[in-house]
């Protein structure tokens, strides 16, 4: 008998957790630590212009990752998560928000951990689109003009750090109740 | 949040980023705002994809917020040069009201 080492339901919630999620937090911490280290106060040159368009390409990746965990995440692995299983069913291991909240112990992990995943990365997503805006529109500027720098270093971080925390109540949950 | 009368050398009109930030500072609140109405049963957002329930047209109301919001901004400030630390810092302000009315303790509070 073939036992699949992962379901369809998993493969789903770590392309959402660890493939979009993931990458977005990597890329947003990679192109944080270059922004912050790369700085220049003089006129740009080739040199500065080359990085910044890198740089430019890594806060897009960052902004689309980020905007493919929290699409991914509402729209295809929520629903599974808050299923509602048939009456008088007592195993709610397929049902993850059903078995989260029937445990007094495990209630916070719906109550506050998934209530505020579903809303707060999408403010996260706002500000890394609008981080890869203004390093489109400004280009090297963004590591020559510090009101500019200061700015785009600004929305990252506070982008990175939502994404974070989202990322970390997401693991408390899924190690829990986990989609299967 | 005034133009600057004459620029400095080198200044570069700088309102397109701060048009992009105040948006993203006033999606944030909108978000925010709307969850929390929401919450306290003010109104009831309808969900935009029934599976997933009402965070989708919760979600939806604030990406329309924050992009309407962009839209005029942008087309206001886009070629403008600006003094940034108000916006910016309203911006800020804006970014973090609208994460606080997300958490589901401050529901609670009223």
């Amino acid at each position: 008998m073939d036992i699949p080492l992962f379901s369809y339901r998993s493969i789903l919630t770590m392309l959402h957790g660890l493939g979009a999620g993931g990458g977005g937090l990597l890329a947003l911490f990679a192109a944080l630590f270059a922004l912050l280290t790369m700085r220049t106060d003089g006129h740009p040159d080739a040199t500065v212009e080359r990085r910044s368009r890198n740089l430019r390409w890594l806060i897009v990746l960052a902004a689309v990752l980020v905007w493919g965990a929290v699409i991914g995440g509402t729209y295809i692995v929520f629903p599974p998560y808050r299923a509602t299983p048939p009456e008088g069913l007592t195993d709610l291991t397929a049902y993850p928000r059903s078995l989260l909240t029937s445990n007094p112990e495990t209630d916070w992990l719906h109550s506050f951990a998934m209530e505020t995943k579903e809303h707060v990365p999408w403010i996260a997503a706002m500000l890394g689109t609008a981080a890869a805006f203004v390093a489109t529109r400004y280009r090297s500027r963004i590591l020559s003009d510090p009101t500019i720098h200061r700015m785009t270093s600004a929305l990252l971080a506070i982008c990175f750090a939502l994404a974070a925390y989202a990322a970390l109540l997401g693991t408390f949950v899924n190690k829990v109740a986990p989609l299967e | 949040m005034t133009m600057a009368g004459r620029e400095p050398e080198g200044a570069i009109a700088n309102g397109a980023a701060l048009a992009a930030s105040l948006a993203a500072g006033i999606g944030a609140f909108g978000l925010g705002l709307v969850v929390f109405l929401n919450e306290l049963g003010v109104f009831e957002v309808p969900a935009l994809y029934g599976p997933a329930g009402g965070v989708t047209g919760r979600t939806a109301a604030g990406v329309v917020i924050w992009l309407v919001a962009w839209v005029v901004l942008h087309s206001r400030w886009k070629d403008r040069r600006m003094e940034s630390s108000g916006v910016f810092g309203l911006s800020l302000l804006l970014i973090a009201l609208g994460v606080v009315l997300t958490f589901p303790p401050v529901w609670r509070l009223f």
